[in-house]
């Protein structure tokens, strides 16, 4: 039973993506995903100056606080639905994302 | 002694120089001849255009005489006249810059305040909303106590390029002008960049109005 579930969690983890999302020119590159569940997004920052990334949505809420030029940070999609991924301090930033199960 | 004060003020008004002469000679190298800050000046903040400034002709003479730093600015280097240029000087200079370049904005202010009122329930949770706005986005790059101490500003000193965010305990706008100057951003009121980023594609003009109401309230000196 043991082997059966680490094997399942290997596989699930294995399935899981991890998408790069670059924040460039003061936008967000995508500005829309389609992603699943488990799935992680990843936040460059090629701007000369910082970002925020953040959502306010209930199910999947993060914040990743200041992130200096250069630097990347991951966060986990943990629900399915479709909400919004802001910069704290630049207001014309904005992704759509699709989660799915 | 009222004919001798009279007598000692005399050299100030015969020695003054008119607003357009001084503009001409210290103002426009920065701002350029016609107001419109087209000079090709190299400085990391570049120099306002004054016809899109959002400053009223006695807020005008503050700055001038003073220097925005004494409101405020940490980057931007309009410097002190006071010892430069006596008071009627730059009353006159004021009075130069607003009637030739920005003579509506009086009225360019008044016609961009909402008129709709807000209920008197509304008006009570402002403060609350205000606050709640300005510590989740204002305090990013202005600081909890909106000094221009935050975070933003320590990961970004090192670039010589990085303009630092204004230190809004000493601001010289008044609620109405935080409202539209955080509203329509600082492009819109002459700086050559969004430095201050348009928030109206964020908020509605009733939480605009909490956060300048809190600014005002909570934050100014």
């Amino acid at each position: 039973m043991k082997t059966f579930i680490a094997t399942l969690l290997i596989i699930t983890s294995l399935q899981a993506k991890d998408y790069v999302v670059d924040q460039k020119n003061k936008t967000f590159m995508p500005g829309e995903m389609h992603v699943k569940v488990g799935d992680t997004i990843t936040f460059k920052n090629s701007d000369p100056f910082s970002h925020n990334a953040y959502t306010d949505d209930e199910d999947n809420e993060f914040d990743i606080g200041m992130q200096a030029t250069g630097t990347e940070k991951t966060v986990k999609i943990k629900k399915a639905g479709e909400f919004h991924i802001e910069c704290a301090i630049h207001p014309n930033m904005l992704i759509k994302v699709k989660v799915d199960e | 002694m009222k004919k001798f004060l009279l007598l000692s003020l005399l050299p100030l008004f015969l020695f003054a120089k008119d607003g357009k002469t001084i503009y001409a000679e210290t103002c426009a190298s920065c701002h350029g001849e016609n107001g419109k800050a087209e000079t090709g000046v190299k400085l990391v903040v570049k120099p306002r255009s004054l016809h899109k400034s959002i400053l009223t002709k006695k807020q005008m003479f503050q700055i001038i005489k003073h220097g925005a730093h004494d409101f405020g600015a940490r980057s931007d280097i309009m410097p002190s006249f006071k010892y430069v240029y006596n008071d009627k000087e730059i009353e006159s200079v004021a009075n130069y810059i607003s009637n030739s370049f920005n003579s509506n904005i009086k009225k360019k202010l008044k016609n961009l305040l909402p008129t709709q009122n807000i209920s008197v329930e509304k008006q009570k949770k402002m403060l609350s909303i205000g606050k709640n706005i300005f510590q989740k986005r204002c305090a990013k790059c202005h600081g909890i106590r909106g000094d221009g101490e935050s975070e933003y500003v320590e990961m970004s000193k090192a670039n010589s390029k990085f303009i630092y965010p204004y230190n809004l305990q000493k601001i010289l706008l008044t609620q109405n002008q935080i409202f539209l100057f955080s509203k329509y951003g600082s492009k819109y009121w002459g700086a050559n960049k969004n430095n201050m980023p348009a928030w109206l594609v964020k908020y509605n003009d009733y939480e605009l109005k909490s956060v300048a109401k809190y600014i005002e309230e909570k934050i100014k000196n």
